[in-house]
């Protein structure tokens, strides 16, 4: 009976101590409401839902506010956009139905070389000299993580891992 | 037992033997068996099973050895033993979000995480070999691990100066700086710059005795329960500089009392020419003159204004000077007409320059002032107060050190107390047992213990000297990801070697510019050599870029060069003699080592290189796109209208070769340009100019939301 007890005790102190474990998890990072946060971005199509942001994402946004907003954005940190002023007018990056079905090398290959490079608009400059090829590849990150609708990446045929 | 059977073996005995035997065997067993159901060989085991089923099992499984791995950095105190489950980190097909933990790659970082090991960014407990023992805080070790929301803090612990990777801990470096907290706290690199708070040494002579109350009650800016942020009833998103000390009505009164009576520099009222009075105080264009003057000097370039427009009431205007909406009801009309002539004189290391005035112009500007940004209701929940008694200033003096005022306030007399705050140099690497928590029902850890603090410094203290603040919660995270990156002195020399250092800058001229710089302030705006604000454009290669004319008549007549602009240069009604001194210091002086204009010969240029390079321009590498000439462009860089009056011909080659040398973080793509392509460019930039006036750009944009991006 003794034993019995003391294991029922045992076991509801290791209950209490995971509980306090998993409520000491799910406390911090609230989810910030601002375009300041660095490690998310609000669904451009629906303010209220903020898509959370990796470190390459993370990075991609901070690149894509600094190079690529004044023309695939329709607000700016300046407030007005360049997007207008554009024939042909620059998709907005969160424009899936446009951009998810290019490949990443496609998208690496715009950025990188310019709209003309790949039969495109001219009006599309090169950044292959001023970014690196990681930042390249951050942007495009970061473009998968906002695109409405959501990106789904290419499986490798025949792999059980491929995505659904 | 007889003699003949000793040592005979029985059949009894031989069981009990051999039954010993196998318990025995089954005990010593028990050990192996524990051994091969430890978790982390069950990991291991299971790793070997996953990589068997991906089509690169080779790869995955080249550096597979079943025993722990381990990675240490002596010079670091890092023993991470993390890698020994954590198996793919470093493989890069492994990263999908379908592989399963804890067999997933890092996301790609900067740093190879086997050279580095883990806990120097994610905390928690390196040698542990148990998932709950190297997850959890346990007693022993008490570093919890590091939400990925603040990791940033752990790159700060090493890169002291700021990295472009990490905006949330250089916000929060700034937002440090900026609420002065180095005014009672010691920060890691953060210095105690000249001027904290205003010197209050003459504040007798600028408000009354209301006022100050008023203010040390209720800062102007508010927080209310829904956490909005509102300054004079204005909704913005700025934090005050000024926090709120929880002070009695008996305290609120001898500090108001002890302010009011501090005129250690009299007053000396300027008096506006009569014939200025006479000639306009009748006019009904007075005021409305004078807000045109007002906007004209760009103003609120420094200064926010409380402004309507379709109905939603903001705040318009920088936030490097105080916000002015009522400031006509907070200064002495006489103070205002002498700070506006010479701020220096009233308060050392201010950043207000100081501008030309004619008398005419600060008739009407301050009349403005005093009529116009005025509320009659501003004073009127304060109790009425009569000049103070000596009890009142001799209990106010007191207060003044004892509540940490003189920590960032300068009165004459008075010495701030030594080290009033605690010291949080080493804050971030604090154990939790270090800490207070008090009665407060927060998780006792470090980090909840800082966000606690800085939200309510009564909660986990209730003796706190601390004073209130208001955060905007991306601030409050910036702040507490700073603050966590403070881990005091690296432990040992190995780890002090790898410290990037934060760079120490300062520009001080000599001369007659050095007079010029000083009055005007260029450098609460304008970059020199790295020293200087950064609200407008970097001055260090100037003297490369602009003629010398252009700047002349630009610093004359300031004109901004991009139309998405709402922060402008002031106009500082400068006198020919200044402008000249400013101008032929920065095309001497300013000048990047490699781009030099008296090495150009314009004479080169030929209108076919022009027609060429017009032709480049519009449909080779369409500059429109970005660039406005005329009437028709894009927004984003500066307008080329004036570019040949403007630019040096050496500065657009060297500019168009390679943007980022001259300029680090400008955003024009750098081209692949051959040299026959930029001659032409070149050639047909410099035939674009605009008469001897810059042209006034076009503000295409009604908006005015935001001002960011100013002077890029």
């Amino acid at each position: 009976m003794r034993i019995r007890d003391s294991v029922i005790v045992a076991l509801a102190t290791a209950a209490l101590f995971n509980a306090a474990g998993c409520l000491k998890h799910a406390e911090p990072a609230k989810a910030d409401p601002l375009l300041a946060s660095y490690d998310a971005e609000p669904d451009w199509s629906d303010s209220t839902k903020m898509i959370p942001l990796g470190y390459q994402q993370a990075q991609g946004k901070r690149v894509f506010y600094q190079y690529c907003v004044w023309c695939h954005a329709d607000a700016t940190p300046a407030g007005p956009s360049n997007r207008s002023n554009l024939t042909p007018v620059p998709p907005l990056l969160n424009d899936g139905g446009t951009l998810n079905p290019e490949s990443d090398e496609f998208m690496q290959n715009i950025i990188t070389l310019g709209g003309s490079a790949m039969g495109k608009s001219a009006m599309m400059p090169p950044y292959g000299r001023t970014l690196s090829a990681e930042e390249v590849r951050s942007v495009i990150a970061f473009t998968r993580a906002i695109a409405q609708p959501p990106y789904q990446p290419p499986g490798r045929p025949g792999s059980q891992y491929s995505a659904k | 037992m007889p003699a003949e059977e000793m040592g005979k073996v029985t059949d009894r005995m031989r069981f009990v033997f051999a039954v010993s035997s196998l318990i025995f065997l089954a005990v010593l067993a028990i050990s192996p068996f524990k051994d091969y159901r430890r978790e982390w060989k069950q990991y291991k085991r299971s790793y070997l099973r996953f990589a068997q089923g991906r089509p690169d099992t080779k790869r995955l499984t080249a550096d597979y050895s079943p025993d722990i791995d381990q990675i240490w950095l002596p010079g670091l105190n890092v023993v991470d033993r993390c890698t020994t489950c954590h198996l793919g980190i470093t493989q890069a097909s492994l990263a999908d979000k379908s592989v399963p933990q804890p067999f997933r790659a890092h996301p790609p970082i900067p740093h190879n995480v086997r050279e580095w090991g883990c806990t120097i960014c994610h905390r928690r407990q390196g040698p542990a070999t148990e998932v709950a023992e190297a997850h959890e805080s346990t007693l022993a070790w008490e570093q919890p691990a590091l939400p990925a929301h603040f990791i940033q803090a752990s790159c700060g612990a090493c890169h002291q100066s700021d990295l472009l990777q990490t905006p949330q801990l250089v916000k929060g470096r700034q937002v440090l700086a900026e609420l002065n907290c180095v005014g009672c706290h010691k920060l890691q690199g953060i210095e105690r710059p000249a001027m904290l708070g205003p010197d209050l040494s003459s504040i007798g002579t600028k408000v009354s005795r209301e006022w100050i109350y008023k203010w040390l009650k209720e800062p102007r800016t508010i927080v209310d329960k829904d956490g909005n942020v509102t300054v004079n009833g204005v909704e913005t998103e700025e934090e005050p500089r000024m926090p709120k000390f929880r002070l009695t009505e008996d305290e609120l009164k001898a500090l108001s009392g002890y302010l009011s009576v501090q005129r250690v520099k009299a007053l000396v009222p300027y008096k506006i020419s009569p014939a200025v009075v006479t000639a306009w105080s009748k006019n009904p264009e007075l005021i409305s003159q004078g807000e045109l003057r007002f906007r004209q000097m760009f103003c609120s370039t420094c200064h926010s204004l409380a402004v309507t427009r379709a109905g939603e009431t903001k705040l318009i205007g920088g936030d490097i000077g105080p916000e002015l909406t009522k400031v006509g009801s907070k200064v002495n009309p006489d103070w205002l007409g002498a700070w506006l002539r010479d701020p220096e004189s009233y308060l050392p290391h201010t950043r207000m320059p100081r501008y030309g005035w004619s008398d005419e112009d600060l008739y009407k500007v301050t009349q403005y002032i005093t009529t116009k940004l005025f509320d009659s209701d501003l004073l009127s929940n304060v109790p009425k107060l009569d000049p103070p008694t000596d009890a009142e200033i001799q209990a106010g003096r007191r207060l003044f050190t004892e509540k940490g005022c003189a920590s960032c306030h300068v009165i004459e007399g008075i010495s701030p107390q030594k080290d009033f705050g605690p010291d949080l140099s080493a804050l971030g690497g604090k154990n939790a047992s270090e800490l207070e928590f008090g009665t407060a029902k927060i998780p006792h850890n470090l980090l909840s213990y800082i966000q606690a603090k800085l939200q309510d410094p009564v909660s986990v203290n209730p003796a706190a000297r601390m004073p209130q603040y208001n955060w905007e919660p991306g601030d409050l995270d910036a702040v507490t990801t700073a603050l966590l990156s403070m881990k005091g002195a690296p432990p040992t020399s190995a780890l002090q070697n790898l410290v990037v250092p934060r760079k120490e800058v300062s520009f001080h001229p000599t001369g007659s510019f050095a007079e010029v710089y000083e009055r005007y302030k260029c450098y609460t705006c304008h970059k020199f050599n790295g020293f200087g604000g950064d609200l407008a454009p970097d001055l260090t290669y100037e003297g490369s870029r602009a003629h010398r004319q252009w700047l002349i008549e630009f610093l004359k007549n300031p004109q901004t060069l991009r139309p998405t602009l709402i922060l402008r240069m002031p106009q500082l009604n400068m006198s020919d003699k200044d402008a000249a001194t400013l101008a032929d210091y920065l095309s001497m002086v300013m000048q990047h080592p490699s781009v030099n204009p008296a090495a150009t010969d314009a004479k080169q240029f030929t209108p076919a290189m022009a027609t060429l390079g017009k032709q480049l321009y519009e449909v080779k590498y369409q500059c429109q796109s970005c660039h406005t000439i005329g009437g028709s462009g894009g927004y984003v860089g500066p307008n080329l209208n004036n570019a040949g009056g403007w630019l040096t011909p050496a500065w657009i080659e060297a500019w168009l070769k390679n943007p980022q040398a001259l300029v680090p973080d400008s955003i024009e793509p750098r081209r692949n340009f051959t040299d026959q392509e930029i001659q032409a460019l070149t050639a047909y930039l410099m035939t674009l100019r605009a008469g001897s006036k810059p042209q006034k750009t076009a503000n295409n944009f009604g908006s005015q939301n935001s001002a960011v991006g100013a002077g890029r």
